[in-house]
């Protein structure tokens, strides 16, 4: 009883915060807009409808969908290495290293966006470098593009990666991989063999959370992509700020949601499976 | 024949005031089992971590059939190792863990099955050999692990502490049943354990280690019996241990008592050790002492008495249907014991 009353502030936090704005948004996305582009109080699916049969809903689906999954893929494939070093250093090491590899955390989104401009840009460090060697005749265009966003959008994943990468490879027993030395299994083959298979399920928490974690990503998308990259985080904020179709962008809200959860839904169900 | 030699194999962890080991020098016959016996720390698993080439020695050499094998990484080295965990592959059934080793050397399937199979049922599991590890109990897992060390057909079988992790009622019937499956296979093998009983029961040699060195290596018998240093006496073995001073050589005052001794230092202050099984009630020894019993223990089998004599304190110990065994506290016995029997060190 007494558990139950300690969780109070952090449910009624997340009952005011959290489920009160989406119950709410759940709500908008059920109103109508008039010809006028004003906001008209219904209980129609009719702007869901609209949204579910227009082409660009679907590709924005498929942009985001591809942009979260390869970015979460580099990122989780970045964080690995990271992850095994920091795994296999000397303890007193290892805090300071973890340390290291959280500290973009550290820094606001916006500030290391900033940071990314300096060096992906026309004029950037790359491109100056390229033009000094003589490598390049026209700036590689690293950035206000999709190739922009996605270098921005893994390097913001990867320390989620890490931590998860970190947490997961902690508990794999060093002992199995010296058994498997022990046996007659390279370097090489006891990652394969042993060190790869056991860290699947950490690999799998790291590419998931990351997933979701790019799946929301409004800010990367938004000023990396310098309004040529769209998906629907920003679409939903185009919706609700400049084109002011509040159901609209409420209605983009709720299957975004939707699309989540059912992800969620369905790991959860493989995940039972497996065990 | 000589199959393993151990030369000046020496370990310094960095940061650490002494060396994990230091300076291990033994040689072992083929097929013979040696026990690293030692307390927490001694670097009995160290040396062993060493011989499997999992852990870098500082100076020293470890040779396999004469063969220096220093330099080799674990992996080329051939040797079956258990660990004290196991270490079995999770995702792996019994048999996957059996074959692991062969798979690695390139063993055909065909072959590799029959040998999976001849190994499993080494161990008498070859029903389980489907079963995942946490489908197996602890000593089900740990013959699985036996399997996958023999399987390879090593050139030398390493345990580290095998038993610790199993029941106590268990401990016994897998311990006879490892030396016999040595014995059988002919595996030159050293096992690691803290546990003297488990080392005396199953060892040809018993190298007895503390802080770094071997203090003694040599048979259960030569190792219970014959302590070679006071560590050994008092680490293997129960013993009542009384300080004196040596008169003459062979004859050491004792308090108000004189004792005699086969081998005593030729002068100065000693330490005596005696075995409780050494101390016996008769009318006529070397060492012939009046004893007032302080405590006695019943065990069943054995019975403790503990006596205050002229020369210390005495433990004796004597079977329990002997009529000296129904003496009481307050008690006055006269306890014997030879000269043979006493170890003395300087103290």
């Amino acid at each position: 009883m007494s558990a139950w009353l300690l969780m109070l502030p952090a449910v009624l936090l997340m009952a005011a915060g959290f489920l009160y704005p989406v119950a709410l948004l759940a709500r908008i996305s059920l109103n109508r807009t008039n010809d006028m582009g004003a906001m008209e109080p219904a209980h129609s699916l009719e702007t869901l409808g609209r949204l579910v049969e227009d082409e660009f809903t679907w590709e924005l689906a498929w942009n985001t969908a591809t942009l979260a999954a390869s970015s979460a893929l580099m990122a989780t494939a970045l964080a690995l290495p990271v992850a095994l070093l920091i795994r296999g250093a000397a303890p007193r090491w290892r805090g300071l290293l973890s340390l290291m590899a959280v500290a973009p955390l550290l820094v606001s989104g916006t500030a290391r966006i900033v940071g990314w401009m300096a060096i992906l840009g026309d004029r950037g460090l790359i491109n100056a470098v390229l033009a000094g060697l003589g490598l390049a005749e026209e700036p590689l265009r690293l950035i206000n593009n999709w190739t922009g966003v996605r270098i921005g959008l893994v390097e913001s994943l990867m320390p989620y990666a890490c931590l998860v990468l970190i947490a997961g490879l902690g508990r794999l027993d060093a002992r199995l991989e010296e058994a498997a030395a022990t046996l007659g299994a390279t370097r090489f083959r006891t990652f394969l063999r042993v060190t790869l298979p056991l860290a699947a399920p950490a690999l799998l928490a790291a590419f998931l959370l990351t997933f979701v974690l790019g799946v929301s990503a409004f800010v990367t998308p938004r000023l990396m992509g310098g309004g040529r990259v769209f998906v629907v985080a920003t679409e939903i904020f185009d919706l609700a700020l400049e084109t002011v179709d509040w159901p609209a962008a409420a209605a983009m809200a709720m299957l975004l949601l939707g699309a989540l959860a059912a992800a969620m839904l369905l790991r959860g169900l493989l995940g039972r499976r497996a065990a | 024949m000589t199959h393993l030699v151990l030369d000046r194999l020496t370990r310094r962890f960095p940061g650490a005031a002494q060396a994990a080991v230091a300076g291990i020098s033994l040689e072992l016959p083929k097929g013979a089992l040696l026990a690293l016996l030692g307390p927490s720390g001694c670097g009995k698993t160290t040396t062993l971590r060493m011989i499997a080439g999992l852990e870098k020695p500082d100076e020293g050499r470890v040779l396999v059939a004469g063969r220096d094998v220093t330099a080799l990484p674990p992996h080329r080295r051939n040797m079956g190792v258990v660990f004290q965990s196991y270490a079995l592959f999770p995702h792996m059934s019994a048999a996957g863990n059996v074959a692991f080793g062969l798979e690695m050397r390139g063993v055909a399937r065909a072959e590799r099955a029959e040998r999976v199979r001849q190994a499993l049922a080494l161990v008498g599991l070859e029903e389980l050999a489907a079963r995942r590890p946490r489908q197996l109990s602890g000593g089900q897992q740990q013959r699985v692990a036996l399997a996958r060390a023999l399987a390879i057909q090593p050139d030398l079988l390493l345990l580290d502490e095998p038993l610790s992790a199993l029941d106590a009622k268990l401990r016994e019937g897998v311990r006879d049943e490892i030396r016999a499956l040595q014995q059988r296979v002919g595996a030159t093998t050293v096992f690691v354990t803290h546990d003297q009983t488990e080392a005396l029961a199953m060892a040809d040699l018993v190298a007895v280690m503390n802080q770094g060195r071997v203090e003694q290596l040599a048979s259960p018998e030569e190792v219970f019996e014959r302590p070679a240093t006071r560590f050994v006496a008092t680490f293997v073995g129960r013993a009542a241990r009384l300080s004196g001073q040596v008169e003459a050589p062979g004859t050491i005052r004792c308090g108000e008592a004189l004792l005699r001794a086969a081998e005593t230092p030729a002068t100065g202050a000693v330490e005596i050790f005696i075995r409780p099984h050494h101390v016996r009630p008769v009318a006529a020894a070397e060492n012939l002492l009046p004893a007032r019993v302080l405590r006695r223990t019943y065990t069943g089998e054995v019975v403790s008495l503990e006596c205050e004599t002229p020369a210390g304190r005495l433990l004796a110990e004597l079977p329990g249907g002997v009529p000296e065994a129904r003496a009481t506290a307050g008690d006055t016995l006269s306890l014997g014991f030879a000269a043979a029997d006493l170890r003395v060190f300087p103290a």
